[in-house]
């Protein structure tokens, strides 16, 4: 075995903040093997990205490291070089043609600018000491080589004229510029519909085939890298848990933090309700259609978010709305509430429900709606208990201010926090507690029917879980229905009886959940859920 | 994590922002600036030993010095002109303390006691005694020498610059604060409800301030002097009605991007009215933009002030203000440098002070900023 | 880009319109008019001379005569100085206003850029503390008290520069109002490009140029700098159209003889044609530096479009 091009021993890092240092990662080391993948995985805040931010010196100025990185040159003929004791500038000979980096925002990692022609060429420039003219046919392959169509007229274009999934790979062209031995990949499809991730996910395995470089790819999510790392390295709260290789780590997990993250998927299927349920909302072609653009005197043009969606909701159901970024779900589930101006028909219990605000107040407390955002969606002002409260004053302002004290306590208990939190402000608590609060602020006014707009989407998996197994427990409880918005098929499924499929305001399927999962009538459903779903992540992908 | 620790003390964000103010020590220093200048300005007038408006003939332009006026190589030859003036003689004045007394000599007429009033008159002395002989021909003559002290100088006219200075840091103080008052509670109401309302009001709103932003701000000062005649409370509207365009725009920025975020999306799906969504959750999140550009104000509406007293549009003799008694002391630098040189310092620190003070208020309410 | 800056001055005639409108009447409802001295005048000198002047027309006919006046670059005469017409009194003061400003614009360009970067290359370093220190000194001390005290500084106490006065030939003159208006702008462009710089400096894109390996040069210089001088470009505008419409403080202080006087005296005098005069000029520098400034921002950006 010859030796790994990289060895990380004993790598701290420290950040130095107002509230004293933060140690992100607490003495990590681990080895990678020429041409090898190694996944490092763990949840937000683990310190997987500083832990390789550290290694390409690309720390916040308030970071420091210790410990040692230790990369061998093949080309330099394995000379051992630690590149946290190298200075700046013999860094840079390093770094962008040895070791490259791609990140997770691939919507702001290209400078905006420039063209994507000029930025692929400086890597080319600085460290083979091409002209830009000398670069243009190399970066023509690279381009075409990470599938870019038309190459010829995208070398010339702005990035804001590309797609995220372009942007990406163009980031990729740039990593692969001079060779490199080691591509570091920070969460490169986070970012990404799902349909684009798989795609992304299979260049990159295609590219390592090919040209044999050794792939670093950080990800929160463990499901994705199952069939693509060699190993997987686990790290929690800046230390590495378990390293193994990666059929091992998948099948006899050792620590159990491995084992829960596994174990995040959320499982079982949840009961239909009862047959002859009563029928709750029923949506008949509504439409929602914005105008883009426009002024004082101009007409601007129409944009149809939602275009004639027909749907029927009974009592104790959950209808799943699926649907890549931009295809009308959530303005779907905005304008059954009223919340946004539609046209056609949405009946509640059999009656059309008012457009008017005004008309709508007293049927708020039954129809309500949690964001997908738990940062943003409580009001940073107010104490927990002000924000829980807040409903029972437009919907029940006899309570007295103890009443609501009681209820909100009641509710924080039901949502599994602890009710002395109620004086605590928003600020102060984690994503998923949040989410908690926002839901136990529907909670307490004892609605019907909750719109979850991509409740779980902004939570670590293992928090996804325990909110999709508190949403369930809420439902049978209380007989509550729900429209769960998601992008996110695993917890659909977890979730719904009926799904419907959309794409650009339309239904393009619909039925029951195991329905469309089994058998998918439409390629879009497929190729939703072929990306989506761990179990079959890359299982139809060509990998070899 | 959902079982993570929380502090074991609450802070709400206003709590958080006070104690991250408290560390920044340039803003603590400017606060307490403040604070002492605002003190002086009430005050001190009020202890000072002479009126902003009381001219002292005999010391017109004298320069700044901790010694009393009058000098004490100034007492005797001031003594004697007076002496002359009253035609009285005597023998040399002995100067005990700040008790001045001559032995009067015998003349041709008996001395008048009347005489007693020249030296009243002057602002050197002052309570003179006359003891007179039998005859009425001789006597002793004593008088209080005046001991003023003028830390800072006089001006021109020979007014006190320290008392003068500290009215112009009442007037500057209060104009800035009135005027800002005016320019808040404006531009809070305009901004806030054009950016709620939205739509077209909010077209045609922010279309109005725009014009109304092109014109120059002089041109609106000389107007409004010109229609409802020169006075404190025009000079402060004047500035407060240009102030508030900053405002409006600022608040109604402020109130379209609340309006977008969830937590106000999410109070009007509980069906909270649009009174209560003002109330509870645009406004109390508005306050900390709108207290950072305040502080802000503050100095710009002095500024104002001070240039439009500058060009004689302001204030008005014997009242001042910092910029009138610089654009006084402008006049006068050659010879007479402390009579701009004092005004110009007190002025810079205010701004100074409020400056850095704003911006530790911006630096603690949005620590994103650092 | 040809199409969109005539439409763009064209969009700024309606502006300028309503502007004139205003002014227009705003100063002839003020009262008082330009011919009330101290002393009364004998009343059929007064008829003459508003008849002379055609202030005796209904205002609505004087507005219009006005407005085609305008439109044909004619600013009337001045009432305050009858030997002159209004075109007369800019054409002789405003080279003189547009070559300061523009000459104190280019030195608070440079400067500022120059101190901004720096301090956000050092960022809390004491460099970036005594930048930051300096130019709030800078923005907060107004330019009535920082021109007599340099006037008396390098004027009478040194005596290496004139204290106040113009010559068109000879620079020396030029020095000292020129410092006066450009400190306070180094002092804003500074903080605008060091608050820039420090923000593009963590963007993303330029982490994307380090993990590159890039010199650092080019890292600052082609990927951040770029970026951080677009809010110093947006300021320049209007501050342009400011500083080349002359400064009264300025002008007062040293005795320049530019326009920037013009308008109060002209308000105060109830010059009606030099204050609308005013106005005009001072309406037309701010449309052509705006539109400048988004041309500018357009070369700059390429995600921004002329529509």
């Amino acid at each position: 075995m010859t030796d790994p091009v990289l060895s990380v021993r004993d790598l701290r890092v420290t950040f130095q903040t107002n509230d004293g240092p933060v140690q992100a990662v607490r003495g990590i080391g681990f080895d990678l093997g020429r041409g090898e993948t190694l996944a490092i995985v763990g949840e937000s805040g683990s310190g997987k990205s500083q832990a390789m931010m550290a290694v390409m010196g690309l720390l916040a100025a308030n970071g420091k490291a210790t410990g040692q990185a230790v990369y061998r040159d093949a080309q330099a003929g394995g000379r051992p070089v630690d590149l946290l004791a190298l200075s700046d500038r013999q860094l840079n000979k390093v770094r962008g043609a040895r070791i490259t980096m791609i990140f997770q925002e691939p919507m702001t990692s290209l400078d905006p600018l420039y063209r994507i022609g000029d930025q692929l060429a400086e890597p080319l420039r600085y460290h083979r000491g091409l002209s830009k003219a000398a670069a243009r046919p190399r970066i023509l392959d690279l381009l075409r080589l990470v599938g870019i169509p038309e190459p010829e007229r995208r070398i010339d274009s702005y990035p804001h004229e590309l797609s995220g999934g372009q942007r990406q790979r163009v980031m990729i062209a740039m990593a692969l510029a001079n060779d490199p031995d080691i591509l570091i990949a920070d969460e490169p499809t986070t970012a990404l519909d799902v349909t684009i991730q798989a795609q992304i996910l299979t260049l990159l395995a295609d590219l390592q085939k090919r040209l044999g470089m050794a792939i670093v790819f950080i990800t929160h999510d463990l499901g994705i890298v199952r069939r693509f790392a060699d190993r997987v390295a686990v790290m929690r709260a800046g230390e590495m848990v378990e390293t193994g290789p990666a059929e091992r780590l998948f099948t006899a997990p050792e620590h159990p933090y491995t084992r829960m993250l596994l174990d995040a998927e959320p499982e079982g299927r949840k009961e239909p309700p009862p047959a002859g349920a009563p029928e709750l909302l029923t949506g008949r072609d509504v439409r929602v259609t914005f105008r883009i653009g426009g002024g004082l005197l101009k007409r601007g043009r129409d944009f149809h978010a939602v275009d004639g969606i027909s749907m029927r909701l009974v009592q104790g159901q959950t209808i799943g709305v699926v649907g890549e970024s931009g295809s009308g779900k959530s303005t779907l589930g905005r304008a059954l509430l009223r919340l946004l101006p539609s046209t056609g028909r949405v009946a509640w219990l059999g009656r059309e429900l008012p457009q008017g605000a005004q008309e709508m107040r007293p049927l708020r407390r039954e129809l309500q709606l949690v964001f997908q955002d738990p940062f943003g969606s409580l009001s940073p002002r107010m104490t927990v208990g002000r924000i829980l409260g807040e409903g029972l004053l437009i919907h029940e302002p006899d309570l007295s201010p103890a009443d609501r004290a009681r209820r909100a306590e009641a509710a924080l208990v039901e949502v599994g926090l602890d009710p002395a939190m109620r004086n605590r402000y928003p600020h102060e608590f984690s994503g998923g507690q949040r989410q908690r609060i926002a839901i136990a602020r529907t909670m307490i006014l004892r609605p019907k029917l909750i719109v979850l707009d991509e409740p779980t989407s902004a939570l670590d998996r293992s928090v996804q879980k325990q909110i999709v197994m508190l949403l369930r427990d809420l439902q049978g409880k209380h007989g509550l229905s729900y429209i769960f918005i998601s992008h996110d098929l695993a917890v659909v499924r977890a979730l719904s009886d009926y799904i419907l499929v959309m794409r650009d305001g339309r239904v393009v399927e619909e039925g029951p959940t195991e329905m469309v999962f089994d058998a998918p009538r439409e390629a879009y459903t497929r190729d939703l859920m072929a990306a989506a779903l761990s179990r079959d992540r890359f299982g139809r992908l060509a990998l070899g | 994590m959902t079982d993570a620790t929380l502090p074991a003390v609450s802070r709400s964000l206003w709590q958080d922002a006070w104690l991250r103010l408290r560390k920044n020590r340039a803003a603590v220093a400017s606060a307490v600036v403040l604070a002492v200048l605002a003190l002086v300005g009430i005050f001190g007038p009020m202890l000072s030993p002479h009126s902003h408006a009381t001219i002292y003939q005999q010391y017109v332009r004298v320069a700044p010095s901790f010694e009393a006026y009058p000098k004490a190589e100034d007492i005797l030859p001031g003594f004697e002109r007076e002496m002359k003036r009253a035609r009285l003689t005597g023998a040399e004045p002995v100067l005990e303390g700040s008790r001045l007394s001559v032995a009067l000599t015998a003349g041709e007429k008996p001395i008048d006691p009347r005489v007693t009033r020249y030296f009243e008159r002057s602002e050197l002395f002052s309570a003179p005694q006359l003891d007179l002989a039998e005859d009425g021909m001789t006597g002793t003559l004593t008088v209080s020498v005046n001991r003023q002290y003028f830390i800072l100088g006089t001006d021109n006219l020979g007014r006190d610059m320290l008392t003068r200075i500290m009215i112009g840091i009442r007037i500057s103080l209060a104009i800035g604060l009135l005027a800002s008052v005016m320019a808040l509670i404006i531009g809070v109401a305009w901004g806030a409800t054009a950016g709620y309302l939205g739509g077209r009001i909010d077209n045609v709103m922010m279309r109005i301030v725009d014009i109304l932003y092109s014109l120059p701000f002089i041109f609106f000062v000389i107007l409004l002097l010109v229609f409802f005649g020169r006075s404190l409370v025009i000079i402060f509207i004047a500035i407060g009605a240009t102030e508030w365009l900053d405002m409006a725009r600022i608040v109604r920025g402020q109130t379209l991007s609340l309006k977008r975020r969830e937590f106000v999306q999410a109070a009007e799906a509980l069906g909270a009215t649009r009174r209560g969504i003002l109330t509870r959750h645009i406004v109390p999140n508005l306050l900390g933009p709108v207290v950072v550009f305040v502080t802000l104000l503050v100095p710009k509406a002095i500024l104002l002030e001070s240039l439009l007293s500058f060009l004689g549009l302001g204030v008005q003799d014997p009242m001042t203000s910092l910029g009138l008694l610089i654009s006084e002391g402008a006049q006068n630098m050659r010879g007479a440098a402390w009579q701009l040189i004092g005004p110009a310092l007190t002025l810079t620190a205010i701004l100074f002070a409020l400056n850095f003070l704003g911006d530790g208020l911006r630096d603690s309410l949005d620590p994103k900023e650092r | 880009m040809l199409s969109y800056t005539l439409r763009r001055l064209a969009g700024a005639i309606p502006t300028i319109f309503i502007i004139v409108t205003l002014t227009f009447f705003m100063i002839r409802l003020a009262p008082g008019g330009p011919f009330d001295l101290e002393r009364p005048i004998d009343p059929l000198i007064m008829l003459n001379l508003q008849r002379a002047y055609g202030l005796d027309q209904p205002l609505w006919q004087q507005y219009l005569t006005y407005l085609g006046n305008l439109l044909q670059g004619d600013l009337g005469p001045s009432f305050a100085r009858r030997d002159f017409t209004v075109n007369d009194l800019f054409a002789a003061g405003l080279p003189v206003s547009v070559m300061l400003g523009g000459l104190a614009l280019g030195l608070a360009a440079v400067l500022g850029t120059f101190f901004g970067t720096i301090a956000a290359l050092r960022q809390n370093s004491w460099l970036d503390y005594t930048i930051v220190a300096l130019a709030t000194f800078g923005i907060t001390t107004p330019n009535f008290v920082v021109a007599p005290l340099l006037s008396l500084i390098f004027g009478v106490i040194l005596g290496v520069l004139p204290a106040g006065g113009w010559s068109d030939a000879d620079p020396r003159y030029w020095v000292l109002p020129i410092v006066t208006l450009a400190l306070p702008q180094v002092a804003v462009i500074a903080r605008l490009v060091r608050g820039a710089t420090v923000e593009a400096l963590r963007a993303n894109h330029v982490r994307t140029a380090r993990a590159y390996g890039l010199p650092a040069r080019v890292v600052v210089g082609v990927h951040a700098l770029r970026a951080a001088l677009l809010p110093a470009v947006s300021y320049l505008g209007p501050t342009a159209a400011a500083l080349m419409t002359g400064s009264v403080v300025v002008e007062t202080i040293f005795g320049i003889p530019g326009i920037g006087r013009y308008f109060v005296q002209g308000a105060l005098g109830r010059d009606y044609t030099l204050v609308m005069g005013t106005v005009v000029v001072i309406a037309i520098f701010v449309v052509v530096f705006n539109l400048l400034v988004d041309l500018a921002y357009a070369w700059l950006d390429p995600r921004v479009r002329y529509d």
